[in-house]
Parts: C-alpha cells; sequence; structure tokens
C-alpha cells in the first residue's frame, strides 16, 4: 500500500522496461521469473488506471470553481 | 492647386469610378493611390526631429535597413539608406541599445501588388547607451540568477502523466484553444482547471502571480503552464516582475512558461521549469507522453510479460518431461545393445563350434594318419629287436667262453708268481722286526734281531758279529 501510494507513472513505466529486458535476457530462474511477471502485471495494472484516469474524457474546471467545491468538500467533511 | 490637377488626372485613369455613399457629407470617393500619394505628401511635410528609444528588430535589406524604435509607452518603424547607415560604421544594432535618430516621416505608398508602410526615416543615428527596459531587465536576471532562482523549478520531478493541469492565461486570448490543442494532440483528457488573468500590461503580473499561487495550493495540480501569446517586449513586461518571478522559483509545482517568442525571452521563462515557445508546445511539455502511444507500449509489455511467464513454465515442463524421460529411453537404449550383443553372441558361438568341429576332424584325421604310421614303425622296432637280441646272445656266450679261458690262463701265470710257492720250494725270506724284507747282509747286520719267514712259519734269528 505504501508502495502504491508513493508509485509514479514513469518509475512503473521504467521498471516494467526494466523487467522485460531481465526477462528477455534469460538469466532469471524460474521463481524469479515468476515473481517478475507478477510484478510487472501489477504495474502495468496501475499504469493502466493512470492513462484511464487521463483517457475518460477532457474535464474543464475553473480555478474558482475548484476551490468553491474543494470547500464545500471540506465543510461537509467537517460536519 | 497641384493636388487638384493630380485627382482630376486620375480621374481620367478610372473612367468606372464608383458612386459615393449614400447620405455621406464627405468628398470622393477618390482612388486610393491618389490618396496615398496625398497622404505621404501630407506625412513628408511633417516636421523634421530627433527621437530616442531601444532599437528592436534591426533588419538589413539591399538598399534600406529597418528596425523599430520602442520604450514603454510607445513605438515607432524606422528606415535608413543602406548606405547612409554603413558609412555610420555602426553595425547591426543589437536589441535594445537605445538610440537617438534623426529625420522625418515618410510613407511608402505601395502599389497594386506590393504593401504600403509607413516608417520614420532617419537620416543620422547615434547610440545613446544600453536600453533603460532591457538594462533593468537584465539587472534582475543576474540579481535572480545569482540567487540561484533559476534552479529550483528545473529540479522539480515533472510527471509524464499528469491528471490535473493548472493553466494561467487570458479567458478571451488565442493561447487558450492553443492550450486545448496541444493536449488534443498528445491524446490527453484529464482535467484542466482555468486560473484566468489578465496578461496584457504591468497590472497583469499581481493577477498571475495570484493565480499561480492558488493553482499550487491545490494539491492535486501536478503542473502548471502560462500561456500567452507573443506580443512586444513591453507588453511582455508583465512576465518579467521580480515578485512573479521569485513566487515561481519557489513553487513546489513545475511551471511551463510560454508567454513570448524566441525574440522575447521574459524573465519566466528563465526561472520556469521549462520555457516553450507556444501554448500548444508547453502543453506538450505539460503531458511529455502521446498517450495512445502509451496505451499500446503498455498493451504490447503486458503480452511480453505473459509471453515471457507462459515461456518460462512452459520450458520448463518440457524440459522436465524430457527428463523424465530420458531414464525408459536409456534403458531401452541398453536393451536394444544388449540384444544385438546377445544375437553376435550366439552367431559368433556358432560360427565357432563349426570351426572347432572341423578343427577336430582334421587333427582326428592328423592323428589317425600318424598312430598308424607309429605301429607300422612299431612293428618294424620289434622285428629289428629280435635279430637284434639273437645277435647279442651269440656275441655274449662267446664273450663269456673267451673270458673263462683267458682267467684260466692269468691264474696259472699268477700261481707261478706267488712267493708261498717259492717258500714251498725250499726259500725263505729274511724280515726285520717290522715284517719289511730285508735284502742285503748289510742290512742284516745292522739290524738286531731279524725274523726267517719259511712257508710254514717264521723263526728269530740273531746275527752274528761280523767276521773279520
Amino acid at each position: 500500500v505504501a508502495q502504491a501510494d508513493t508509485l509514479t507513472y514513469e518509475a512503473a513505466c521504467e521498471r516494467i522496461e526494466a523487467i522485460i529486458s531481465r526477462l528477455d535476457s534469460g538469466e532469471a530462474g524460474l521463481r524469479e521469473t515468476l515473481e517478475l511477471c507478477q510484478e510487472g502485471r501489477r504495474l502495468v495494472e496501475f499504469c493502466a488506471a493512470e492513462l484511464d484516469a487521463v483517457g475518460r474524457g477532457l474535464e474543464e474546471l475553473r480555478l474558482d470553481e475548484l476551490v468553491a467545491r474543494l470547500e464545500a468538500r471540506r465543510a461537509s467533511d467537517t460536519a | 492647386v497641384r493636388n487638384v490637377h493630380g485627382f482630376l488626372s486620375a480621374l481620367s485613369e478610372f473612367p468606372e469610378r464608383p458612386a459615393g455613399i449614400p447620405g455621406s457629407e464627405l468628398t470622393g470617393p477618390w482612388p486610393v493611390g491618389q490618396y496615398a500619394a496625398a497622404l505621404r505628401e501630407r506625412l513628408r511635410g511633417f516636421v523634421r526631429v530627433q527621437v530616442f528609444g531601444e532599437v528592436f528588430g534591426f533588419k538589413a535589406g539591399r538598399a534600406k535597413v529597418w528596425f523599430e524604435l520602442r520604450d514603454g509607452s510607445g513605438a515607432l518603424p524606422c528606415s535608413m539608406w543602406r548606405k547612409e547607415f554603413d558609412a555610420l560604421g555602426l553595425g547591426p544594432l543589437a536589441d535594445g541599445v537605445q538610440v537617438v535618430a534623426a529625420g522625418g516621416c515618410d510613407y511608402y505608398v505601395g502599389s497594386r501588388t506590393a504593401s504600403p508602410s509607413f516608417s520614420f526615416v532617419a537620416a543620422e543615428v547615434r547610440i545613446a547607451g544600453e536600453g533603460d527596459l532591457l538594462a533593468q531587465l537584465d539587472r534582475l536576471r543576474r540579481t535572480l540568477h545569482a540567487e540561484g532562482l533559476f534552479e529550483p523549478q528545473k529540479r522539480l520531478p515533472r510527471p509524464m502523466l499528469p491528471r490535473s493541469i493548472g493553466v494561467v492565461c487570458g479567458e478571451h486570448g488565442k493561447a487558450r484553444a492553443d492550450v486545448l490543442a496541444g493536449l488534443r494532440r498528445r491524446r490527453w483528457r484529464g482535467r484542466v482547471i482555468w486560473a484566468f488573468a489578465p496578461v496584457q500590461d504591468r497590472h497583469a503580473a499581481p493577477a498571475v502571480t495570484r493565480a499561480l499561487q492558488d493553482l499550487a495550493a491545490c494539491a492535486e495540480v501536478d503542473v502548471i503552464v502560462v500561456a500567452r501569446g507573443g506580443g512586444s517586449l513591453a507588453d511582455l513586461f508583465a512576465f518579467c516582475d521580480e515578485t512573479l518571478c521569485r513566487t515561481v522559483a519557489l513553487l513546489p509545482v513545475p511551471v511551463i512558461s510560454s508567454v513570448g517568442h524566441h525574440a522575447d525571452r521574459t524573465l519566466l521563462d528563465d526561472v520556469a521549469a521549462v520555457a516553450c515557445s507556444t501554448p500548444t508546445h508547453a502543453a506538450e511539455a505539460a503531458v511529455p507522453v502521446d498517450c495512445a502511444a502509451a496505451r499500446a507500449a503498455l498493451a504490447s509489455a503486458t503480452a511480453r510479460l505473459e509471453r515471457q511467464g507462459r515461456r518460462a513454465i512452459v520450458e520448463r515442463a518440457r524440459t522436465l518431461a524430457r527428463l523424465s524421460r530420458a531414464p525408459a529411453a536409456h534403458v531401452e537404449r541398453h536393451r536394444v545393445r544388449l540384444h544385438q550383443h546377445l544375437r553376435e553372441l550366439r552367431a559368433s558361438a556358432r560360427r565357432g563350434v563349426a570351426e572347432g568341429d572341423r578343427a577336430t576332424t582334421a587333427r582326428a584325421i592328423a592323428l589317425t594318419r600318424k598312430s598308424r604310421a607309429a605301429a607300422l614303425t612299431s612293428a618294424r622296432g620289434a622285428l629289428r629287436a629280435r635279430s637284434d637280441g639273437a645277435a647279442l646272445e651269440r656275441t655274449a656266450t662267446a664273450a663269456l667262453e673267451r673270458r673263462r679261458r683267458d682267467l684260466d690262463r692269468l691264474s696259472v701265470a699268477l700261481a707261478a708268481h706267488d712267493p708261498q710257492r717259492t717258500l714251498e720250494r725250499g726259500y725263505a725270506l729274511v724280515e726285520d722286526s717290522a715284517g719289511e724284507p730285508i735284502t742285503s747282509a748289510a742290512a742284516a747286520r745292522e739290524s738286531a734281531a731279524l725274523t726267517v719267514r719259511m712257508h710254514d712259519g717264521r723263526v728269530g734269528v740273531r746275527p752274528d758279529p761280523p767276521l773279520t
């Protein structure tokens, strides 16, 4: 969970590249291969989620609208 | 009067002169070229003066040089004959150089194929010192640089895939559409938070600063774009404001500026994380990846991961299967080899027995032959032995007879030589006390006692003393 909080799209992409190049080298043993595949799948899911987040549709907001929305949320939280 | 003549001659060139605007109290309509010529005459009639300002956009053509003179409140396009300018020996004028120009207004009337242009035609130019505005700007730039304020923004990590992008721009300017076009080009469809602010003049700086601070205060804003189309440097001075630049330098969110163009570098461009020449480029810098391409790359990465994972298992399973089959195959191979050996052994044994038979038969035949020969030889031997035996017997009998005769003869001879026989015939033998014969009278005289041996016994005697 801590990792998911700090993980960035670019770090995930970089790690996926590293994993694939390690797998392509053919030097990884069975256990390592399976662990790398599992980690890779997790990272791919993360990246796909990030891409989905900027792929649903352009949302345009004015800064004052955003501020108002955030303040309303804060008010409801405190209530 | 001269002008009226001119207009009349022009009228003769335009036989189809259009009717004027109904109800208008103004004279005309006049042909535009004629009017332009009149304007030129009027402008040339302006009083000739000296003006000063900062040079901008100096260009040298074959016949003329052009530049603008600018200051904080206005600008004037200027030109000068190339020959006269070169004679001054100033060389190309850099932007911001403050000059004094002496001359007057002129107007190029243009033609059907050439644009008209107004310019202040300088007859003389004198360098007046460093441009005030640019000198101020340069001092501020040096100060900010010395304080290290160009660096912090550039050190901020910029996300490859921001979810929310804050944009500071004019609400009705072209920059807004350009930013959206850049984002579309990246096929990015996240959230854009607009912070509209006046971007026209010096009064814009506080509003832009506030907008930037507000955007940076929103935790969800990943990157901020400050966008404005190009303009004169005086117009862009809002983005050289010291407070604005210091604020941007210390913002925790990366700022991408696109407030000028390549000829007008603002201080904001210097302190920002990235400076772009257009709002479209700024949007592309805010989203460094093409989202569709990234999606495709991700799909390919997924496929490769799946393939590698599957291959790792399948290949190992194949290896295991091969290994598990190996002992059985090994045994089978040995069984086949053993059978082969066995067959060879049997064949070889059969061959060996047959050969043995043949050899034994041959040997038996040889033995038979040899035994027959031996029997023949032994029969011959027996025959010869028998004849030899008869001969031997004969020889032996003859030899025995001869030996007997010899013996008789020898015994007669021997008896003839026996001393006993001599003694019997009357002879005696003198011996000393030791029994040794004494054969001389001298020896007998010297012996104390003598023995005379006769054929029937011995008599002791004593010699007499010698006779004289």
